[in-house]
């Protein structure tokens, strides 16, 4: 792959310039727009004369926008945590132990990872009403601490570990809580690491369930308040755009630190499906 | 599979929103969508949008994984620029293009200069250019996601395939068609795929940007379910549309991995 030819190289550096301007453009103008005071809606500079604080100074002293932002980082934390603790017991489960139905049950995890999700908005706001979550952690957290693909991940990377050290620690007597915490997390962090960044950026960027599932002001996430802050007259553009960026740097922050691991596990785990 | 079934079944119920009682009516919902001109409009708009940006976000993904893999000056800043949109979440992203797209904004004064007319109103305020708009920056956000994937798989053709094509005497465009492209098949099926599951179930650029109009022009699938189970609360009638969606999802995939899958993609 290395050895194109250089007119092909050329064309090649052009397309990706080109490409790579459009995709950060938004994100540039989304950033010169948090550092812009007083503006209005369309007057925003490319390049601002002068650079404002202001919109991220609101954004920290107020006692709304920080309840946003404290909502937001205790579902996701939360929902990595199962996600990675859940995923790898059911994974673990899965890869080493053989029992009648095995089949059909990993089966019907593939096929649940196969339904929309914004197909069953209906059925999980009923479920969530009758079990009394609604509008609470409980609904923000609960239905979504475990997913099929974090099982199906987990699942392929165990069974492709070596099952000789699981046997020896069993052989000095280790259950199997203690094999899955001390032996198998320790080993699958590239996994993990994969999985805890998928999951992070599903549920921080998350819109429509967090929407459905919860009313009260005091219960919204941040892109919830976001979507929802447009549809005020008097919005202030520099407190909006430094709210968006907020929302935007964690995540990208986490790709940039964990890009290698990433790519990698995206290789182990979707070329496998 | 427990919301599925449940779902199903809901469809089956007229719900009464002021007493909040369920009565069996049947599949008249079902007979009832399919005389509904919003919910035709609705599938109508999210078909168009699968269909009008799944080739160009697959075909953008490719070039831009082709090249960021060949090793040319700066890859590690393009990499990272590429993927962030996609990363970011879409009530941000939908909201700078609000702005960007507006009667003023940056989008509109380029296509001006490029002599392209553009509605007065703003791009996202005609119904003939809204649809479009969201489209195209849709095709913008994704892509970088899908290049990803791409990348993770060409890193992962045996580099020895490519030298014994050398020595075979295979120029550059020879090593791509017939060591680079079949070893595409499996990761581009897995791409076809998700990003079929997923377009068709488009949501937060709708409501955020333009809440299906003007005139319905950008009502979706998913944005009609909504507005019928959560804003009209007739639950069982959105539950049959989210029904008759599934079931579009689920037969649109199936024929991608029948035609596109083939005995190939299985090595």
């Amino acid at each position: 792959m290395k050895h194109y030819p250089p007119h092909i190289k050329i064309t090649l550096f052009i397309a990706l310039l080109f490409m790579s301007l459009l995709a950060i453009a938004p994100l540039y103008y989304m950033l010169s727009g948090s550092l812009q005071e007083g503006k209005t809606f369309d007057a925003i500079d490319i390049i601002p004369d002068s650079l404002s604080l202001k919109g991220y100074s609101f954004i920290f002293s107020s006692s709304r926008m920080l309840r946003y932002i404290f909502n937001s980082l205790v579902a996701s934390i939360s929902v990595v945590i199962g996600n990675l603790i859940l995923s790898t017991i059911v994974g673990y489960g899965f890869a080493r132990y053989r029992f009648p139905g095995k089949e059909i049950l990993f089966a019907s995890v593939l096929a649940v990872m196969m339904i929309p999700p914004h197909v069953i908005i209906i059925p999980l706001y009923r479920l969530i009403n009758f079990l009394g979550w609604y509008d609470s952690y409980a609904a923000l957290i609960i239905p979504w601490l475990i997913n099929p693909l974090g099982v199906f991940l987990m699942r392929q990377y165990i069974s492709s570990l070596p099952p000789e050290i699981e046997d020896a620690a069993r052989v000095d007597g280790a259950g199997d809580l203690y094999i899955v915490f001390r032996i198998i997390m320790p080993l699958a962090k590239p996994a993990l690491a994969v999985l805890a960044f998928q999951v992070f950026l599903t549920n921080w960027n998350w819109f429509l369930y967090p929407f459905i599932l919860t009313s009260s002001d005091s219960m919204r996430t941040l892109p919830v308040a976001l979507a929802l802050l447009k549809g005020y007259q008097s919005i202030d553009y520099q407190q909006m755009f430094s709210a968006s960026t907020i929302s935007a740097l964690p995540v990208i922050i986490l790709f940039m630190i964990f890009q290698r691991r990433i790519i990698s596990g995206l290789t182990a785990g979707a070329l496998k499906s | 599979m427990f919301p599925l079934l449940y779902s199903l079944y809901l469809s089956f119920f007229a719900v009464d929103i002021l007493s909040g009682t369920f009565k069996f009516i049947g599949i008249a919902n079902y007979v009832n969508l399919f005389s509904d001109g919003d919910f035709l409009t609705a599938l109508k708009n999210t078909t168009i949008f699968v269909v009008g940006t799944i080739p160009f976000t697959t075909i953008l993904a490719l070039i831009a994984a082709l090249a960021v893999n060949a090793r040319l000056p700066g890859a590690s800043f393009f990499k990272p620029a590429l993927v962030m949109p996609s990363i970011t979440s879409m009530v941000v992203m939908a909201l700078i293009f609000t702005h960007l797209y507006s009667p003023n904004g940056y989008v509109g004064a380029l296509l001006n200069l490029c002599g392209i007319p553009v509605p007065e109103n703003g791009l996202l305020l005609s119904e003939k250019t809204a649809l479009t708009s969201i489209m195209v920056m849709d095709i913008l956000i994704a892509f970088g996601y899908y290049m990803l994937l791409y990348l993770a798989a060409l890193q992962n053709i045996p580099r020895n395939l490519y030298e014994a094509a050398e020595l075979d005497g295979a120029g550059a465009w020879e090593k791509f068609r017939y060591v680079t492209l079949p070893h595409l098949k499996p990761i581009t099926l897995f791409i076809l795929v998700i990003n079929t599951i997923r377009s068709f179930q488009i949501f937060v650029e709708i409501f955020v940007m333009t809440k299906g109009g003007p005139l319905n022009s950008t009502l979706t699938a998913v944005y009609f379910v909504y507005d019928v189970g959560f804003v009209k609360f007739d639950m069982g009638y959105a539950s049959a549309a989210a029904y008759i969606l599934f079931i579009i999802i689920a037969l649109f995939s199936a024929l991608q991995m029948k035609y596109f899958g083939g005995r190939e993609a299985r090595t």
